[in-house]
């Protein structure tokens, strides 16, 4: 395991060297980053100048809302961005080499490469949890904060394993581009938003089918104490499910893999 | 010109070679649209917001989001990558104008474009119940505007691409520019909600012929001679920016750095 991890440090490391020898990109891909987080901010406040409220969510409920999901959704080009490299690998056939080195290949494809724009949407998310939470009425204890922080790192855990189904789909979709994962991702930014907002088919799909609705809505609900907010506590078991379904489906991905032929 | 027909052509065909990749990223287009109806239905269930009821809105978003769909299939992507692994320069040796070849591959995605367009405006009167319908004139005006919009969304992102000689990184560039389009086009949010610190720039940018311009006229928001000012406007974008694509192309040529070959 600490093999692994420090396996997984040093590639991580050794793109970040070379995307860091980029100086303009790298302020590029910041504010580009950045400049998504604040078209959700100024969506919701230029909405919210007209209505008082989403569905029983006030303005800083729905910033914080919104905010969790950017936050999170930060942390996948940080720490994932390979991923989203497997298709164009499996495409071209190299995926050869992760093959032949003595390391778990799923440790070597995620860390692949690093996205820096993760870092705009973190800093952008993090503002908006920071101005929600502060603006929020929440009953603040020792309990409180320790799971909201628990349920911080589970929405984490699920957004960067679906991060890692979707494009594990390459295996059997094809093509250069990881189509699947961008569609699978894609949808799930429908969570920014309070889930009761949908049809009783989108709630079920994010709740059951693709549990979107854990990586934002219902931790937010607990921290809040919405209505049902007690489904927030079910975050970690469902994150705990969601690292199984990645491991399972890149394996059986994996056994599918037949190269390009040189 | 028969060149030319030929890149548009295999533009099409390079969409339609990887089928399933483009049925998946059409139900994603679409999961989007629904996403944002469903969020504006609940926003407009107490009552219109800055003039728009439910039915106009409707009509709003999907305008929008044909108008953010024409032109995505991936032509500056390949412009980018070309550039990137110094492909550029085979291309620079073609007796081709390398604008007017870049924008035949443009609109070889169109035709793909447009099915998915038509196929998500009849999802829309099925399922949400009818769809706001203009006259003839007002119709008449938006087909024209719409059509205005392709080559106008050409210009930006091959303006946008360019900036690939200079840079080693395609997607923070492609990204920012989508953020900034979104915003001033009125794709996000019709520019009449926009607080006035935004609204003011978005009225003099070229991007709200994109979104704004169509939808205005689609919506009888824009007639007579209003609306012929919006038609001129967006077609003097369209020739601006496309000879200012020229002016940058000559000094971008300047950058380029090809190694071996």
């Amino acid at each position: 395991m600490r093999r692994t991890l420090r396996i997984y440090r040093r590639s991580l490391g050794a793109h970040l060297r070379a995307v860091l020898e980029y100086e303009a990109d790298f302020w590029v891909l910041i504010v580009a980053g950045l400049l998504f987080q604040v078209l959700n901010l100024i969506f919701l406040s230029a909405v919210f100048a007209h209505v008082p409220a989403l569905n029983g969510w006030s303005y800083p409920e729905a910033v914080l809302l919104a905010g969790t999901y950017g936050f999170v959704n930060g942390l996948g080009p940080l720490f994932f961005e390979g991923t989203w490299r497997l298709a164009g690998k499996i495409n071209h056939g190299e995926l050869d080499y992760p093959l032949t080195r003595p390391a778990p290949v799923l440790v070597q494809v995620v860390s692949g490469g690093i996205g820096l724009h993760g870092v705009g949407d973190l800093i952008g998310g993090g503002a908006m949890i920071g101005w929600g939470l502060a603006h929020s009425d929440i009953d603040w204890s020792p309990a409180r904060i320790g799971g909201g922080l628990l349920l911080l790192a589970s929405s984490a855990t699920i957004l960067l394993s679906l991060i890692v189904v979707g494009n594990a789909a390459s295996f059997w979709v094809g093509g250069n581009h990881p189509v699947f994962a961008m569609t699978l991702i894609r949808t799930g930014d429908m969570a920014k938003y309070p889930l009761s907002i949908y049809g009783v088919a989108v709630r079920a799909t994010f709740t059951v089918l693709v549990p979107y609705a854990f990586i934002s809505f219902f931790p937010a609900s607990w921290l809040l104490g919405k209505e049902s907010a007690w489904i927030g506590l079910l975050t970690p078991l469902v994150a705990l499910y969601c690292v199984y379904l990645a491991r399972l489906v890149f394996r059986l991905g994996l056994r599918r893999y037949d190269s390009a032929g040189h | 010109m028969r060149p030319y027909l030929g890149l548009l052509r295999m533009s099409t065909r390079r969409i339609l070679t990887y089928r399933l990749n483009s049925l998946i990223l059409w139900i994603g287009g679409a999961t989007f649209l629904a996403g944002s109806l469903a969020v504006w239905h609940a926003l407009l269930s107490q009552g219109a917001i800055g003039g728009y009821d439910w039915d106009q809105m409707k009509a709003y978003l999907l305008v929008g989001w044909a108008t953010a769909s024409i032109g995505s299939a991936y032509g500056d992507w390949w412009m980018a990558s070309r550039i990137f692994d110094g492909h550029v320069a085979t291309d620079l040796t073609k007796p081709l104008d390398y604008q007017w070849a870049r924008f035949s591959e443009h609109m070889g995605g169109l035709a793909t474009e447009f099915i998915a367009i038509a196929i998500a405006a009849t999802a829309i009167v099925t399922f949400t119940g009818g769809l706001v319908v203009p006259g003839p004139g007002q119709a008449l005006l938006f087909a024209v505007s719409f059509l205005l919009v392709a080559p106008l969304k050409f210009t930006i992102a091959y303006i946008t691409t360019m900036a690939c000689f200079w840079t080693q990184n395609f997607m923070g560039v492609s990204w920012a520019k989508d953020a900034v389009v979104t915003l001033f086009s009125g794709a996000l949010i019709p520019l009449a909600l926009l607080p006035a610190w935004l609204a003011g720039p978005a009225a003099v940018l070229p991007f709200a012929s994109i979104t704004a311009t169509p939808a205005a006229l689609y919506l009888g928001q824009a007639t007579g001679w209003e609306a012929l000012r919006l038609l001129a406007v967006q077609a003097a974008w369209v020739l601006v920016l496309w000879w200012g694509a020229r002016l940058i192309w000559r000094r971008a040529l300047r950058a380029l750095t090809v190694h071996g070959g």
